[in-house]
């Protein structure tokens, strides 16, 4: 938990509605299932942008690996390496855990989906989902960094939307801050000194874009200029459909990459039929041990 | 296709968009361990309950109702697996009977393996073969859905109780003229109360050719052809007209009857002379006006004559049809309401007299909408009474509301052809050779010309049929304004 300022005056914004092409990024992972040897995950990713009043998608996988304590490094290094954008960056012989494989995995995909909007978008605006904080496990700095340069040189802007932060100010989340003005607003953080290795590369702000009590932390790239960065924001108003505000282009991007039950049934027909996999079903040891009182693994 | 459930005598499972199976059809669920089978049939198709197909629709629908458009790259080619989940099915199905040793019976108590049964798609003949319908006397009645003959024995109608029904234009009168030519073709003996006059033509073809039941139907039209002479008539068959019919109160019928003896002694039974002793008679002028204005009513009907040349002799056309089989069309079209209760009063009067003095054998009677014409006492007096002189009735009507339950609950062969009003099938399920959830699901989805049959005639199978058609000439037709003009 980290102690911030917010600003005490809000930046309030004005939409502006000149055309401006809006893209977002976002990644689901999820296990499958168990076998004898290890675990079966399942990692998709979805691209979604809209332009002149029309969004379109473009979804990656669902790609499945059959994870197992033999051959997780293997997997992660390749997978490291396919996805990454330097070749210094995968020397590192070391492997996550089984258990958090799916959202390295995952983390490898959406990395490379940023890159590949990041170079191929212009002049417009890129939603990320979560904070613009690198030096973390499955984010490089120079990953990171890379991805915010080209973005730039394409004149593009990024922006992290975070629905959680650990972030508060005197006591409070920085997203429980709310002040009687009318929104939309920004309202920009300080004092945010992150542990080395982690850096943040962006500026962070709490938005709040619409009536209700739904603001989010937002990240927008520092090398940016501040009146550019707000200026982002207002085109970002005036070109994207906002509820709860959160803007809609990073709404579909999470909604066309998550697994349905339906479609987890699916993969796992898939692997049946396919690989001939036996997927073993494991008693819950909650429910096992502790009756009707065991709510489960996944229980709180 | 996987066994999924089982609730009371319904068995749920789970079929793929692979699997074509339909409401009507006949599964066989093999338990191969303990070397039994049950047969079930599918009365509904539903889809599966899949979780997450909720949130699978609304993705596809999130900008404003139109799809969001855009590419998959799936390189593992996983959509077709989740479309084949989203498009699995449900099969509801009634368990009709277990299959041991070649050998069917109803029995329904034991449970097959969830994992190890097998389950296939049942064909109607080899259904029909080991219910063993089959038999001497043939009566093809169409095509079922895989493209075989489904043919029921003409003996599963013999002394039974029939009811087609189905709502208008649906082939109803289409299936009663089958089956009726059909047992003619037998040898049988058929009196069919036609309506609206849609029987008269059954001798023709449909380009006015004879074909081979000519000779054997025998078209009767109250007042033209058909008429009888007082002489002709039994006390008994003139009284059920006259109070059945034409409601005399009890005082003034033992008056008629005095009277009918006055002049049966005399053998003087004429119109004319019954009239004359209605107003000679010496009793109260209540009673004479009563009578008086019973006589007017047979008078006016046109259907009595003293001139015995010109009556026809009903019997005569029935001793012709119980020698070589034919049918008597009692043609009622363009007779009034009093008129027609009359004509059928006498009619019915007449067979029972004839099949109580062992003079006929049996008569098959095919009564359309019987409800118009039938007397409330005649209903039960039909279906017990009357069965076991020798008539077995076919009724067939489009208004099942208008038969009483406990004449559904003794029915021995019901052909269902389509409704989609739910009052109608109510009506109709509540006959005891048919379990609700059956008539209600598969009969609203028939379409025309197709029947659901269900009785004796398919041993308790109840099984879809289109109708084949018939070479005679159509007289059931309505009458429309636009005809020409399309």
């Amino acid at each position: 938990m980290q102690t911030v300022q917010i600003g005490s005056q809000p930046i309030t914004l004005k939409r502006k509605t000149e055309h401006t092409v809006v893209a977002a990024v976002d990644t689901s992972s999820m296990k499958i299932g168990e076998t004898p040897k290890g675990m079966l995950i399942t990692v998709r990713g979805a691209c979604v942008w809209k332009q002149r009043r029309q969004y379109r998608y473009l979804r990656f996988g669902p790609f499945i690996f059959h994870v197992t304590d033999e051959n997780k490094r293997d997997v992660y290094n390749a997978l490291r390496g396919g996805f990454s954008v330097s070749p210094y960056e995968h020397n590192n012989n070391s492997s996550p855990s089984l258990l958090q494989m799916p959202t390295r995995i995952a983390s490898f995909l959406e990395r490379w989906q940023h890159t590949m909007l990041s170079k191929t978008v212009t002049d417009g605006l890129i939603l990320f989902d979560g904070s613009l904080t690198s030096g973390v496990a499955d984010t490089s700095t120079q990953q990171m960094k890379k991805i915010l340069d080209e973005a730039r040189k394409r004149g593009n802007i990024v922006l992290a939307f975070s629905k959680m932060t650990n972030l508060r100010s005197n006591g409070y989340l920085i997203t429980d801050v709310l002040l009687g003005h009318k929104p939309p607003y920004l309202l920009q953080i300080a004092g945010l000194k992150p542990k080395p290795p982690i850096l943040l590369l962006g500026d962070v702000y709490v938005a709040r874009f619409t009536k209700g009590n739904y603001s989010f932390r937002l990240d927008i790239d520092k090398e940016v200029p501040i009146t550019c960065q707000i200026e982002a924001v207002e085109k970002l108003l005036g070109n994207d459909l906002f509820s709860q505000s959160y803007p809609e282009t990073l709404r579909l991007a999470h909604i066309f990459c998550t697994f349905t039950a339906n479609e987890v049934i699916a993969m796992q027909r898939f692997i049946v039929h396919k690989f001939d996999l036996k997927i073993i079903n494991r008693p819950d040891m909650h429910k096992l041990l502790f009756g009707p009182f065991g709510k489960g693994e996944n229980a709180s | 296709m996987k066994l999924y459930k089982k609730e009371g005598n319904i068995i749920q499972i789970l079929s793929f968009p692979d699997e074509t199976v339909e409401k009507g059809d006949y599964l066989l669920i093999q338990d191969n361990y303990v070397r039994k089978a049950l047969i079930v049939q599918v009365i509904d198709v539903q889809f599966a309950n899949i979780p997450g197909i909720f949130e699978e629709l609304l993705r596809s629908l999130p900008d404003g109702g139109e799809q969001v458009k855009g590419e998959d790259f799936d390189p593992l080619e996983i959509a077709p697996h989740i479309t084949y989940i989203q498009d699995a099915r449900l099969l509801r199905c009634k368990i009709r009977a277990t299959m041991e040793n070649e050998i069917l019976n109803p029995n329904s108590s034991w449970l097959p393996s969830r994992s190890k049964s097998t389950i296939k798609k049942m064909s109607i003949p080899t259904l029909l073969k080991l219910a063993k319908v089959d038999g001497k006397l043939p009566i093809i009645l169409g095509g079922t859905k895989d493209s075989m003959l489904l043919t029921i024995d003409a003996s599963s109608l013999d002394g039974r109780l029939n009811i087609i029904t189905g709502k208008k234009e649906t082939g109803k009168s289409h299936l009663s003229k089958l089956l009726m030519l059909n047992l003619v073709g037998y040898g049988a003996t058929v009196v069919v109360f036609d309506l609206n006059g849609e029987y008269i033509n059954l001798g023709v073809t449909s380009d006015g050719k004879r074909n081979g039941y000519y000779n054997k139907i025998h078209v009767l039209t109250p007042s033209k052809n058909f008429k009888v002479a007082l002489k002709q008539l039994h006390l008994r068959v003139l009284l059920n007209i006259l109070v059945h019919a034409l409601h005399l109160p009890g005082t003034s019928t033992r008056e008629f009857r005095h009277m009918w003896q006055s002049l049966k002694e005399r053998d003087n039974l004429t119109l004319h002379e019954l009239g004359e002793v209605i107003r000679n008679w010496r009793c109260n002028n209540h009673v004479r006006d009563a009578l008086f204005s019973r006589y007017y009513s047979l008078v006016n009907s046109g259907f009595f004559t003293d001139n015995v040349a010109e009556a026809m002799l009903l019997e005569e056309r029935l001793f012709r049809a119980k020698k070589e089989g034919g049918a008597i069309v009692i043609n009622l079209r363009n007779t009034s309401s009093m008129d027609r209760q009359i004509v059928v009063e006498y009619v019915l009067g007449k067979l029972v007299e004839l099949l109580t003095n062992w003079k006929l054998k049996a008569v098959f009677l095919f009564a359309e909408e019987a409800h118009i014409y039938l007397r409330e006492t005649y209903w039960d007096d039909i279906i017990t009474r009357m069965r076991h002189f020798g008539i077995f009735t076919t009724f067939i009507t489009n208004q099942p509301n208008t038969i009483r339950e406990n004449i559904y609950r003794q029915a021995d062969n019901i052909f269902l052809l389509n409704f989609t009003n739910e009052h109608d099938l109510e009506a109709v399920s509540r006959a005891a050779r048919a379990d609700a959830e059956t008539v209600k699901s598969i009969a609203q989805d028939l379409p025309p010309r197709h029947c659901l049959v269900l009785g004796k005639a398919v041993k308790d199978f109840p099984m879809v049929v289109k109708i084949k058609a018939l070479d005679i000439k159509t007289m059931g037709e309505t009458r429309l304004f636009f005809k020409d003009m399309n």
